[in-house]
Protein backbone atom coordinates (compact mmCIF):
# COMPACT_ATOMS: atom_id res chain seq x y z
CA UNK A 1 0.00 0.00 0.00
CA UNK A 2 2.79 2.14 0.60
CA UNK A 3 4.09 1.78 -2.39
CA UNK A 4 1.19 2.71 -4.32
CA UNK A 5 1.12 5.71 -2.61
CA UNK A 6 4.88 6.47 -3.35
CA UNK A 7 3.82 5.64 -7.30
CA UNK A 8 1.12 8.01 -7.09
CA UNK A 9 3.50 10.51 -5.65
CA UNK A 10 5.62 9.86 -8.55
CA UNK A 11 3.14 10.69 -11.15
CA UNK A 12 1.06 12.97 -9.76
CA UNK A 13 1.61 17.07 -10.68
CA UNK A 14 3.24 19.08 -7.84
CA UNK A 15 -0.33 20.96 -7.77
CA UNK A 16 -2.38 17.52 -8.16
CA UNK A 17 -3.80 15.71 -5.51
CA UNK A 18 -4.53 12.10 -4.00
CA UNK A 19 -7.94 11.00 -3.17
CA UNK A 20 -8.47 7.61 -1.26
CA UNK A 21 -11.56 5.71 -1.01
CA UNK A 22 -11.61 2.90 1.19
CA UNK A 23 -14.43 1.30 4.05
CA UNK A 24 -12.92 2.23 7.80
CA UNK A 25 -13.21 -0.43 10.19
CA UNK A 26 -16.28 0.00 11.00
CA UNK A 27 -18.28 -3.03 10.68
CA UNK A 28 -20.98 -3.37 7.76
CA UNK A 29 -24.44 -3.43 8.65
CA UNK A 30 -27.24 -5.42 7.13
CA UNK A 31 -30.49 -2.95 7.25
CA UNK A 32 -34.40 -3.23 6.48
CA UNK A 33 -35.44 0.30 5.94
CA UNK A 34 -34.34 1.99 8.78
CA UNK A 35 -34.02 -1.16 10.90
CA UNK A 36 -30.48 -2.80 11.82
CA UNK A 37 -30.91 -6.15 11.55
CA UNK A 38 -26.87 -7.50 12.39
CA UNK A 39 -23.46 -7.40 11.45
CA UNK A 40 -21.98 -8.49 7.86
CA UNK A 41 -18.93 -10.34 8.94
CA UNK A 42 -16.52 -8.94 6.65
CA UNK A 43 -13.20 -11.26 7.55
CA UNK A 44 -10.19 -9.74 7.45
CA UNK A 45 -11.59 -6.21 6.18
CA UNK A 46 -10.51 -4.66 9.70
CA UNK A 47 -7.25 -5.72 9.09
CA UNK A 48 -7.27 -4.29 5.60
CA UNK A 49 -8.54 -1.11 6.71
CA UNK A 50 -6.22 -1.06 9.07
CA UNK A 51 -3.80 -1.32 6.58
CA UNK A 52 -4.58 1.41 4.48
CA UNK A 53 -4.90 3.96 7.22
CA UNK A 54 -1.29 2.73 8.79
CA UNK A 55 -0.07 3.30 4.84
CA UNK A 56 -1.55 7.21 4.53
CA UNK A 57 0.16 7.95 8.09
CA UNK A 58 3.70 6.49 7.03
CA UNK A 59 3.69 8.75 3.50
CA UNK A 60 2.82 11.75 5.61
CA UNK A 61 5.02 11.14 7.72
CA UNK A 62 7.40 10.96 5.52
CA UNK A 63 6.83 13.94 4.60
CA UNK A 64 5.40 12.79 0.89
CA UNK A 65 2.10 13.89 1.17
CA UNK A 66 -0.12 17.06 3.15
CA UNK A 67 -3.60 15.70 4.00
CA UNK A 68 -5.84 18.35 3.02
CA UNK A 69 -9.20 17.15 3.37
CA UNK A 70 -10.67 13.86 5.14
CA UNK A 71 -14.86 13.06 4.84
CA UNK A 72 -16.78 10.35 6.17
CA UNK A 73 -19.74 9.27 4.56
CA UNK A 74 -22.60 6.19 4.13
CA UNK A 75 -22.28 3.90 1.57
CA UNK A 76 -25.36 1.78 0.92
CA UNK A 77 -25.73 -1.39 -1.34
CA UNK A 78 -29.00 -2.51 -1.81
CA UNK A 79 -30.70 -5.77 -3.37
CA UNK A 80 -34.08 -7.19 -4.64
CA UNK A 81 -34.21 -9.76 -1.48
CA UNK A 82 -31.82 -10.90 1.09
CA UNK A 83 -30.36 -13.32 -1.13
CA UNK A 84 -29.19 -11.39 -3.55
CA UNK A 85 -27.96 -9.02 -1.13
CA UNK A 86 -25.94 -11.77 0.64
CA UNK A 87 -24.77 -13.43 -2.60
CA UNK A 88 -23.72 -10.20 -3.89
CA UNK A 89 -21.50 -9.78 -0.58
CA UNK A 90 -20.02 -13.24 -0.87
CA UNK A 91 -19.13 -12.76 -4.72
CA UNK A 92 -17.84 -9.12 -4.56
CA UNK A 93 -16.11 -8.85 -1.06
CA UNK A 94 -13.34 -10.38 -0.20
CA UNK A 95 -14.10 -13.15 2.44
CA UNK A 96 -17.21 -11.84 3.64
CA UNK A 97 -20.42 -13.23 4.43
CA UNK A 98 -23.77 -12.54 7.03
CA UNK A 99 -24.59 -14.97 9.51
CA UNK A 100 -27.83 -17.16 8.77
CA UNK A 101 -29.43 -15.87 12.05
CA UNK A 102 -29.09 -12.38 10.50
CA UNK A 103 -29.94 -13.55 7.32
CA UNK A 104 -33.52 -14.87 8.75
CA UNK A 105 -33.89 -11.56 10.70
CA UNK A 106 -33.60 -9.69 7.94
CA UNK A 107 -36.21 -11.76 5.95
CA UNK A 108 -38.48 -11.52 8.86
CA UNK A 109 -38.21 -7.95 8.54
CA UNK A 110 -38.67 -7.60 5.19
CA UNK A 111 -41.60 -9.56 5.35
CA UNK A 112 -42.96 -6.91 7.95
CA UNK A 113 -41.88 -3.89 6.12
CA UNK A 114 -43.87 -1.81 4.21
CA UNK A 115 -44.38 -2.25 0.34
CA UNK A 116 -41.05 -0.73 -1.60
CA UNK A 117 -38.54 -1.05 1.48
CA UNK A 118 -35.52 -3.07 0.07
CA UNK A 119 -32.86 -4.56 2.22
CA UNK A 120 -29.34 -2.77 2.21
CA UNK A 121 -25.98 -2.71 3.65
CA UNK A 122 -24.21 -0.01 5.43
CA UNK A 123 -20.37 0.50 4.75
CA UNK A 124 -18.89 3.85 6.62
CA UNK A 125 -15.92 5.02 4.18
CA UNK A 126 -13.41 7.46 4.65
CA UNK A 127 -12.40 9.90 1.98
CA UNK A 128 -8.56 11.26 2.41
CA UNK A 129 -7.87 14.11 -0.03
CA UNK A 130 -4.24 14.71 -0.25
CA UNK A 131 -1.34 17.17 -2.00
CA UNK A 132 2.05 16.70 -2.60
CA UNK A 133 3.65 17.67 0.28
CA UNK A 134 5.36 21.19 -0.58
CA UNK A 135 2.92 22.14 -2.76
CA UNK A 136 1.48 25.41 -4.20
CA UNK A 137 -1.63 25.21 -1.98
CA UNK A 138 0.25 22.93 1.04
CA UNK A 139 -1.42 23.00 4.64
CA UNK A 140 -0.14 21.54 7.69
CA UNK A 141 -3.96 21.22 8.98
CA UNK A 142 -6.39 18.81 7.74
CA UNK A 143 -10.30 20.08 7.03
CA UNK A 144 -12.07 17.77 8.16
CA UNK A 145 -15.95 17.69 7.55
CA UNK A 146 -18.21 15.40 9.50
CA UNK B 1 -34.34 -4.11 -10.19
CA UNK B 2 -31.13 -5.67 -9.15
CA UNK B 3 -28.08 -4.30 -7.17
CA UNK B 4 -28.06 -0.77 -6.90
CA UNK B 5 -25.00 0.54 -5.31
CA UNK B 6 -25.15 4.49 -3.44
CA UNK B 7 -28.26 5.48 -5.12
CA UNK B 8 -28.20 8.58 -2.68
CA UNK B 9 -24.75 9.63 -4.23
CA UNK B 10 -23.51 9.92 -1.19
CA UNK B 11 -19.66 9.25 -2.24
CA UNK B 12 -19.95 11.79 -5.39
CA UNK B 13 -21.47 14.54 -2.55
CA UNK B 14 -18.42 13.55 -0.24
CA UNK B 15 -15.57 13.78 -3.43
CA UNK B 16 -17.45 17.33 -3.95
CA UNK B 17 -17.72 18.38 -0.56
CA UNK B 18 -13.76 17.62 -0.53
CA UNK B 19 -13.35 19.77 -2.92
CA UNK B 20 -12.31 17.31 -5.38
CA UNK B 21 -13.14 18.40 -8.90
CA UNK B 22 -12.46 15.76 -12.17
CA UNK B 23 -13.05 18.59 -14.81
CA UNK B 24 -10.40 18.91 -17.33
CA UNK B 25 -7.85 16.68 -15.26
CA UNK B 26 -6.04 13.97 -16.29
CA UNK B 27 -7.26 11.28 -13.79
CA UNK B 28 -5.77 7.70 -13.09
CA UNK B 29 -8.03 5.60 -11.00
CA UNK B 30 -6.34 2.71 -9.54
CA UNK B 31 -8.99 -0.24 -8.68
CA UNK B 32 -11.45 0.94 -11.14
CA UNK B 33 -13.45 -2.21 -11.11
CA UNK B 34 -16.07 -2.32 -13.63
CA UNK B 35 -16.46 1.67 -13.94
CA UNK B 36 -18.70 2.04 -11.21
CA UNK B 37 -16.83 5.78 -10.31
CA UNK B 38 -15.58 6.17 -13.41
CA UNK B 39 -18.87 7.12 -15.04
CA UNK B 40 -19.36 9.70 -12.77
CA UNK B 41 -16.15 11.40 -13.74
CA UNK B 42 -14.83 10.28 -17.44
CA UNK B 43 -16.97 12.86 -19.53
CA UNK B 44 -15.71 16.04 -17.79
CA UNK B 45 -12.08 14.88 -17.83
CA UNK B 46 -9.44 15.76 -20.03
CA UNK B 47 -7.94 12.00 -20.16
CA UNK B 48 -9.04 9.23 -17.81
CA UNK B 49 -6.45 6.01 -17.73
CA UNK B 50 -8.41 3.37 -15.56
CA UNK B 51 -6.60 0.39 -14.29
CA UNK B 52 -7.83 -3.12 -12.24
CA UNK B 53 -5.56 -6.33 -11.92
CA UNK B 54 -9.69 -7.77 -12.66
CA UNK B 55 -10.01 -8.39 -16.55
CA UNK B 56 -13.52 -9.36 -17.22
CA UNK B 57 -14.43 -6.12 -14.95
CA UNK B 58 -11.99 -4.18 -17.46
CA UNK B 59 -13.11 -5.07 -20.57
CA UNK B 60 -16.91 -4.04 -19.71
CA UNK B 61 -15.88 -0.86 -18.39
CA UNK B 62 -13.65 -0.24 -21.87
CA UNK B 63 -17.00 -1.04 -23.65
CA UNK B 64 -19.29 1.02 -21.57
CA UNK B 65 -16.66 4.35 -21.29
CA UNK B 66 -14.61 3.82 -24.58
CA UNK B 67 -13.13 7.07 -24.03
CA UNK B 68 -11.08 5.65 -21.09
CA UNK B 69 -8.10 4.27 -21.37
CA UNK B 70 -8.81 1.36 -19.22
CA UNK B 71 -5.85 -1.31 -18.69
CA UNK B 72 -5.69 -4.87 -16.55
CA UNK B 73 -3.18 -3.74 -14.36
CA UNK B 74 -2.14 -3.57 -10.90
CA UNK B 75 -0.62 -0.20 -9.84
CA UNK B 76 3.01 -2.29 -9.55
CA UNK B 77 3.21 -2.67 -13.34
CA UNK B 78 2.30 0.49 -14.74
CA UNK B 79 4.44 2.68 -15.94
CA UNK B 80 3.85 6.51 -16.07
CA UNK B 81 6.45 9.58 -16.92
CA UNK B 82 6.75 11.16 -13.64
CA UNK B 83 4.25 14.43 -12.99
CA UNK B 84 2.03 12.95 -15.74
CA UNK B 85 -1.13 12.85 -14.49
CA UNK B 86 -3.05 15.52 -12.48
CA UNK B 87 -5.52 13.73 -9.72
CA UNK B 88 -4.96 9.76 -8.90
CA UNK B 89 -7.81 8.10 -7.66
CA UNK B 90 -7.93 4.74 -5.58
CA UNK B 91 -10.81 3.78 -5.55
CA UNK B 92 -11.72 1.48 -2.69
CA UNK B 93 -8.03 0.07 -3.82
CA UNK B 94 -5.53 0.85 -1.14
Amino acid sequence: MVDALRRAHHVVTTDGIVVDLHPTAAPASMEVGAQTIGHVDAGDAQRRHAAAETALKTVVDAGLFDVDAVVGFDFYTYGDTVEELRDYIVENWRSARIDPAILDAARRALGAAPAGVRPRVLERVCLTRLRPAGGPSARTRPQVVP
Amino acid sequence: MAIIEDPEGHETAALASSGVSFTSRRVLEIGCGDGRLTKQFARIAASVLAIDPEQEAVARLARELPMVDARPLDIADLSLPVHSVDLVLFSWSL
